[in-house]
């Protein structure tokens, strides 16, 4: 039989970013599947050559609208490694409060993402509406709801005051109760369960071979974790928990990014309590950086984010390589993506948190003619979902 | 570190240049050789290669790999100089690391080296695009 | 037109091309959706299609590979189609005026209707820009 090959992008209602996929499909079966980027190329590494170290934080941060602590964050601790500089203890401890605040956000925005794309709303609704006092508790310390601005080189750019910290605490304790809430839903919900239990299954093999990071190896039983292997910042300093789950389907790859909230959420507790009593600066100056190069990396939300900067002894970075995780995390779909029904590819797309901004840092419209049955993969995705739900309905 | 130790010691012969510093390890190795310091780095050390990095110097073309010992923090990086401009070649490590495929087509596209090897030679970012002029964006322009 | 205009302004149907942007103007015009600023109460709905489209949201600097498709999505469009341009990107170019992949003149690709400026803009001031267009489409 003659193999049919289905164009998806780049704009469709799948995600907001264009991107090209072409799915190669035997009957209902997806047999291969190939990617088109370069939708959302913008070319940072070669303005990051014309702007001064200070600025190029400003830039990378504009990389992706969702990571914007994470690469800053990398940025800082590769310019950090050429001279080996001494951040201050009370400094540590907010740029992991920031950082972890975005994991609770970004895990938050995925689930009710993953939530839509199986046509269950009511799990978009209550992950992004717990989803505005994270970003609310932003703007009490930053002023933004997003792109924060709050890396510096040698420290951070503004403090935490002893009020603040009070008004974060009665946040904190508000999102506690509902992170735990969200993850029982997400855990105990028999829709949930029998429509992503099986699906899109990465293995373990695969992950090392693709080089995946973040929660997309943890669940397929890889442990990696910037944040344990290379303890920056103040992650040496607080107590929690790894999480490795062994499956490598959707299902554990769900449950990975929500205890991972719950981890976060004890993280941002501690690092508040600690701020209490920490004092002294929170940025040492630094005057010049010394010829050489440096590699900063941290665990965003999707794995780990990758900077290489080389200095020549003037004020501007030579080379600035960027690497963000969705760039290793995307080429594993050629493994996770075959042998699974056309229903299930729309999920098994999304469960890596694909966030081609940060890819392409850096797909044609094919027209409708060319496939005869129109096939819609969100209504695929959603039918099959409420089959199920009448099936445990029926039981 | 017991890590670098061995590595240095095994494949020491093959290495010029090294540079060490805390939780890094900088060092030069023959285009002939990388694929066998891939191998070991990847296969028998069990590394992850985090990405590689192109580079246009006044000496040459660098090709920096970056292995990441994912148990101790240690990031292994070879680099491959290559001193022909006009016309850059590298050998491919993808035959060994999968995920490298993405990785050397970007450097392909964006800088004009090319991997002997690679199974899909292509641009990655600028596949398709419309402008005819804008044929690897990151490389030195010549001043005319 | 004005007759049209006016039945138009009880629900607006929105259509949403994203450019080359860094992702956060599209998180934040996701976030009108969900509970705390709910836009869908004033009829306003987001489709998966430009064919069912009244407004037309684009956003980032439209690289040059990208660009030919928002022509191409603006020209499927219905007229009359309004387009509003959220962001500083697509008016100034923010912090990637200097690369190699941008369009210098965006207004050139499509014709665009309104700015949103900001980086990205609040939830409040996209609302109140939709409560203009509605303003402007009333007469």
């Amino acid at each position: 039989m003659k193999a049919n090959k289905i164009p998806v992008g780049p704009f469709h209602p799948l995600l907001e970013e264009a991107e090209y996929f072409e799915l190669t499909v035997d009957g209902e079966t997806v047999v291969d599947i190939d990617m088109e980027i370069g939708w959302m190329h913008r070319g940072h590494e070669y303005i990051s050559e014309m702007k001064t170290f200070t600025q190029s934080i400003y830039l990378v941060e504009r990389i992706c609208g969702i990571c914007s602590t994470s690469h800053p964050l990398a940025c800082v601790h590769a310019i950090e490694d050429i001279d080996n500089i001494e951040i201050p203890l009370r400094a540590r401890y907010i740029r992991s409060l920031v950082g972890e605040l975005e994991r609770i956000h970004s895990h938050l925005l995925w689930l009710g993402l993953a939530g839509h794309f199986i046509g269950y709303d009511t799990l978009w609704m209550w992950a992004w509406k717990y989803r505005e006092p994270v970003l609310e508790m932003f703007e009490i310390i930053s002023g933004n709801r997003n792109h924060y601005g709050m890396m510096r080189v040698g420290g951070v750019a503004k403090d935490v005051d002893p009020e603040k910290i009070v008004e974060l605490q009665k946040h904190l304790d508000m999102i506690e109760r509902k992170m735990i809430m969200i993850s029982k839903i997400a855990k105990d919900d028999p829709v949930l369960r029998s429509r992503l239990k099986g699906v899109g299954v990465l293995s373990h093999e695969d992950a090392i071979a693709y080089c995946t990071t973040g929660p997309t190896s943890r669940a397929s039983g890889v442990p990696g974790d910037v944040r344990f292997d290379e303890p920056t910042d103040a992650y040496d300093l607080v107590d929690f928990e790894r999480i490795v789950l062994p499956n490598g389907d959707v299902y554990d790859k769900l449950v990975v990014r929500v205890l991972e909230i719950i981890e976060s959420v004890k993280i941002c507790r501690q690092c508040l309590d600690k701020l209490k009593t920490a004092t002294g600066p929170i940025l040492n100056n630094v005057k010049e950086i010394s010829p050489g190069e440096g590699i900063g990396r941290y665990e965003a939300p999707r794995g780990e984010v990758f900077h290489y900067i080389r200095s020549d002894g003037t004020n501007r970075p030579i080379r600035h390589k960027v690497r963000a995780p969705s760039y290793v995390n995307i080429p594993s779909f050629k493994a996770s993506c075959k042998g699974i029904p056309i229903a299930d590819a729309l999920i098994t797309l999304a469960s890596v948190d694909p966030c081609y901004c940060c890819t392409e840092r850096s797909l044609k419209i094919i027209d409708n003619n060319h496939d005869p049955q129109k096939l819609d993969l969100l209504k695929l995705s959603r039918e099959k979902t409420e089959r199920i739900r009448r099936e445990i309905n029926a039981d | 570190m017991a890590e670098v130790e061995r590595f240095l010691k095994d494949m020491g012969g093959k290495i010029h240049a090294k540079i060490e510093k805390k939780g890094r390890l900088y060092f030069n190795v023959d285009n002939a050789d990388i694929r066998e310091i891939a191998e070991y780095l990847f296969v028998k050390m069990g590394c992850r290669l985090s990405t590689a990095t192109a580079m246009e110097m006044y000496h040459g073309i660098e090709v920096l790999y970056h292995f990441s010992h994912d148990k101790t923090g240690q990031y292994f990086c070879p680099r491959v100089v290559i001193k022909d401009k006009k016309n850059p070649k590298v050998n491919s490590i993808t035959s060994i690391v999968e995920g490298a495929i993405w990785i050397e087509r970007e450097m392909f596209d964006l800088w004009g080296i090319e991997f002997i090897g690679h199974p899909r030679m292509e641009e990655l970012l600028t596949l398709h695009h419309p402008n005819p002029d804008l044929k690897h964006p990151l490389r030195f322009k010549e001043v005319a | 037109m004005g007759w049209y205009n006016k039945r138009l302004s009880k629900s607006l149907w929105v259509f949403h091309a994203s450019g080359s942007p860094c992702n956060n103007c599209d998180i934040e015009i996701l976030d009108l959706l969900t509970p705390r600023y709910d836009v869908k109460r004033l009829g306003i709905k987001l489709v998966g299609s430009v064919r069912h489209a009244d407004v037309l949201l684009v956003t980032g600097i439209f690289n040059q590979k990208i660009a030919p498709r928002i022509k191409r999505i603006y020209e499927q469009a219905p007229k009359p189609i309004f387009v509003v341009a959220v962001g500083t990107c697509v008016s100034s170019g923010c912090c990637f005026k200097d690369s190699y992949n941008i369009t210098e003149k965006r207004e050139e690709v499509i014709p665009i209707d309104m700015y949103i400026p900001g980086c990205p803009p609040k939830p409040e001031s996209m609302i109140e820009a939709v409560a203009k267009l509605i303003g402007v489409l009333n007469g």
